[in-house]
């Protein structure tokens, strides 16, 4: 019944002779493939034959020969008990050879491997250890990564089995970068944020004639005349003769100058991203949280109003109010191009930054083309009728389209490629 | 996402950790890793497991497959626990503890979970100084089971090194009457060994181990061990060596006797007797210590390269977070090999905190001295103080700590001590 009595005895009684068990798990990048993880895992073979029968002839000792015999089962059971993730996906992990090597407490099998990620080994790696949990609490796995002259290292066991460990010096600048990148590619391949700002930029060529459709001008209005009947187009307008034929007025008149349509676009332009910067950081905070579905519905309901404005008039001054008004749920809407990457706190400033720098100048490399194009052609009719009337009509058309779709959860046949991804 | 928010801190510190592993990580790698090969051929032997010619590894092989046959079953699981506990005790290899606990961790994390299951995990937590948490569990189970033997005798043992000798009194006491009288008075006698009775405890063990000639050699063994202790304590030398030797031959290479052993050795001079015990031991890190002490003090042409493999092997404990499982072995390995008399200090400083052994003792105090700050020891003077321990050596290391510690921090008890020694 007693078995313990020798604990009581005045011997160094708590010091056992050697550590208890680990495994050394060793990473390295490799300089001339970027996918790729060369990757060493030393388990002592004491370990091993805990779990695998390694020494197959029973007689205490395992021979080389013993041990490359259970190479597939060791590797199954070392390399299976190992999950790398590479910011967030997981890597595939290959053996590529088996070795031994010599540490202090004895031999070790070594198992060369390989491990492929999807992307570019990235600067966050996770290491999932789960070698010996059900056998042994006190086993640890030694983990060193070597990324180029950086060392990173965890001890991982059954208690914290998770580490991650960080590939590279954060570097904000590729940070700020690739989220740049990402906030271009957000705009090119979202149309909905693009044909709002086309919708607000549409008649920015062009200018309201006085008194007919919509509000009267206030303040604007008489400071715009006066500088308008400076223009050769004004003067001849005013004595009866536009350059528009007369057989149906449009209601608009050519923008006299083109620094005028530049200053018109850089409002409408800087009232967006100065509004829709402001929820995307809140929103990216974690501050402001909307359902998407409310978001993305706004959104498209943005794109009506705007669109709807160029034909029937109602805000004709002030586009860039409009811009900057909406810009607040677009700004919700960059948001979610953002969520799920969990971003670390250190990385958010220059990641935000990025992304709002790349959403601005998506926006100008469509804007800044159009606007001398549109200008050519503003005082024709097709840009005034083909282009402003029925451009606004099939945008009003195409908007209202995701606003069912977006509002009600429901999918319109044959429309998928309208749809923004 | 949910795991980082809840458990904040616990991942911050874990960040922190690794974070200061990898300013290690690369030194201690390239300590850790010789070049890998491949062996010239298949019959190369790379590695000696447990002989299955030694009826412990048949006893919990057999058992194992026991367990294995009726997972349900927790008294096979106590079994099989027990028997790696044992193995890993008396061969000192510590990959036996972690596979005793696996073993019944199904057990103790039931509740209510079965006694003789949360008995072994008590040990093993007391083995890898979870102190309180061992305790914890020993006075939940004399809560419902007061006159449990097994749970009173090692909440002694873990009161004795933590040094709480009013402590592991009481839990002694409370064998009186109830169980064998030669486990008792082991229980009694190991206190009494650090409370200024080596006398008692030497008179009343021998008298009782000859009343019980058929105790089991373990029992006899540990009986033998502590009355070597005893008269180590009490300076008498050859009776020392006779009883070290008895408990060795009912325990042929046992590494806590083997240990204590080479120290007594060491410290007589007889290095090479020392070394001659530990040879065919050195895979156990506390036998390779002895050996590479006795190396030095011999002035070998091996110390050197096995002072480096020592302190290879400390990497390794630092390396895996267990460095402080081995303050005592490691500061003294620092203090008498590296002589480094500062960072030994350290080492002892951070050992006291968790264990008052006499050994830890011992080793603070000479940590102290060596590096020339006697008053760091006070810790130390002050717990000799209230537990009168006899061994000559270590009151006269507090007795140099004593005449070279200003007037003022000196406790009032400490010179008239020192002075009653010589």
């Amino acid at each position: 019944m007693l078995w313990l009595i020798a604990l009581l005895a005045l011997l160094p009684i708590t010091a056992f002779a050697h550590k208890e068990s680990d495994a050394y798990l060793n990473l390295r990048t490799d300089a001339a493939n970027p996918n790729v993880l060369h990757g060493q895992f030393d388990i002592a073979l004491r370990d091993l034959a805990f779990v695998i029968d390694i020494d197959s002839n029973q007689d205490s000792s395992v021979t080389w020969g013993e041990v490359k015999a259970h190479r597939d089962a060791i590797e199954r059971y070392a390399l299976g008990g190992l999950t790398i993730k590479g910011d967030g996906l997981t890597c595939e992990t290959h053996p590529t050879g088996q070795r031994v090597d010599a540490h202090n407490d004895g031999a070790y099998d070594v198992i060369d491997f390989d491990t492929v990620c999807d992307k570019e080994i990235p600067n966050r790696l996770a290491v999932d250890y789960r070698l010996f949990q059900d056998v042994d609490p006190y086993h640890r796995g030694i983990v060193t990564i070597h990324a180029g002259d950086r060392v990173a290292g965890a001890v991982l066991g059954p208690k914290t089995p998770t580490a991650t460990l960080d590939l590279r010096a954060p570097d904000r600048w590729s940070q700020f970068k690739s989220f740049m990148v990402d906030g271009i590619w957000h705009i090119w391949t979202g149309p909905d944020h693009l044909l709002f700002i086309l919708s607000l930029l549409l008649p920015a060529v062009l200018y309201r004639k006085p008194g007919i459709g919509g509000r009267v001008l206030g303040a604007g209005k008489s400071r715009h005349l006066v500088a308008a009947y400076g223009d050769p187009a004004v003067s001849l307008m005013m004595a009866g003769a536009t350059l528009v034929p007369a057989r149906a007025d449009t209601g608009w008149l050519p923008m006299p100058k083109l620094s005028r349509s530049m200053i018109e676009l850089v409002k409408v332009i800087s009232g967006f991203t100065v509004s829709h910067s402001v929820t995307l950081t809140l929103s990216v905070l974690g501050y402001v949280n909307l359902p998407s579905r409310l978001v993305e519905s706004g959104i498209a309901l943005s794109i009506i109003v705007a669109a709807f404005n160029n034909i029937y008039p109602v805000v004709t001054r002030r586009a860039w109010l409009v811009a900057f008004s909406f810009g607040f749920i677009h700004g919700l809407g960059f948001a979610s191009a953002l969520a799920g990457l969990a971003l670390p706190p250190a990385a958010m400033a220059a990641s935000l930054a990025g992304f709002s720098v790349g959403v601005e100048l998506g926006q100008e490399a469509i804007v800044l083309p159009f606007l001398p194009l549109a200008f050519l052609l503003r005082k024709t009719r097709f840009y005034q009728v083909g282009v402003l009337r029925w451009g606004s009509l099939l945008i009003i058309a195409v908007a209202t389209l995701w606003l069912v779709q977006r509002a009600f959860d429901v999918v319109i046949p044959g429309t998928a490629f309208l749809t923004p991804s | 996402m949910n795991n980082k928010t809840r458990r904040g801190p616990a991942w911050l510190a874990r960040a922190i950790a690794a974070l200061l592993l990898s300013a290690t990580a690369a030194a201690a790698s390239a300590a850790n890793q010789s070049d890998p090969y491949i062996p010239a051929n298949d019959s190369v032997i790379l590695e000696h497991l447990p002989s299955t010619s030694d009826p412990r590894v048949r006893q919990f092989d057999a058992l194992r497959k026991q367990v294995e046959a009726s997972p349900g079953n927790p008294k096979l699981a106590v079994a099989l626990s027990r028997a790696y506990l044992d193995y890993g005790r008396d061969t000192g290899d510590a990959r036996y503890l972690g596979r005793a606990q696996a073993v019944i961790a199904p057990w103790t994390a039931k509740r209510p979970a079965s006694d003789d299951a949360m008995l072994v995990l008590a040990t093993i937590l007391q083995s890898r100084h979870q102190f309180a948490e061992s305790r914890q569990i020993l006075q939940a189970v004399l809560r419902h089971d007061s006159d449990n033997t097994q749970a009173w005798l090692t909440l002694a043992s873990v009161a004795l090194v933590q040094g709480d000798m009013d402590e592991a009194r009481r839990d002694c006491a409370h064998l009186l009457g109830s169980s064998d009288g030669l486990i008792t008075a082991g229980c009694i006698g190991s206190w009494s060994v650090v409370n200024g009775n080596a006398q008692s405890t030497l008179r009343v063990v021998d008298a009782l181990l000859r009343q019980e000639p058929d105790a089991s050699p373990a029992l006899q063994s540990w009986a033998h061990g502590l009355m070597a202790d005893a008269a180590k304590t009490l300076g008498q030398t050859d009776r020392a060596d006779a009883e070290f030797r008895q408990a060795l031959q009912f325990a042929p290479g046992d590494n806590f006797l083997l240990a204590d052993y080479a120290d007594f050795l060491l410290d007589r001079g007889r290095a090479r007797d020392a070394l001659e015990l530990t040879r065919g031991y050195e895979q156990s890190d506390t036998s390779f210590l002895r050996k590479v002490l006795a190396e030095s003090a011999l002035g070998l042409p091996a110390a050197a390269a096995d002072i480096k493999q020592m302190a290879s092997r400390f990497r390794d404990l630092e390396q895996r977070g267990d460095s402080r499982l081995y303050g005592r072995e490691e500061a003294r390995f620092v203090l008498e090999l590296q002589h480094d008399s500062a960072r030994a200090l350290k080492l002892a400083q951070d050992d006291w905190t968790i264990q008052h052994a006499p050994e830890d003792m011992r080793i603070y105090l000479q940590a102290a001295l060596a590096a020339g700050q006697p008053a760091a020891a006070q810790p130390a003077l002050d717990f000799l103080k209230r537990t009168r321990f006899e061994d000559p050596i270590v009151r006269a290391l507090a007795a140099r700590i004593a005449s070279q510690t200003p007037a003022a921090l000196k406790p009032a008890g400490v010179a008239s001590m020192a002075g009653a020694s010589h």
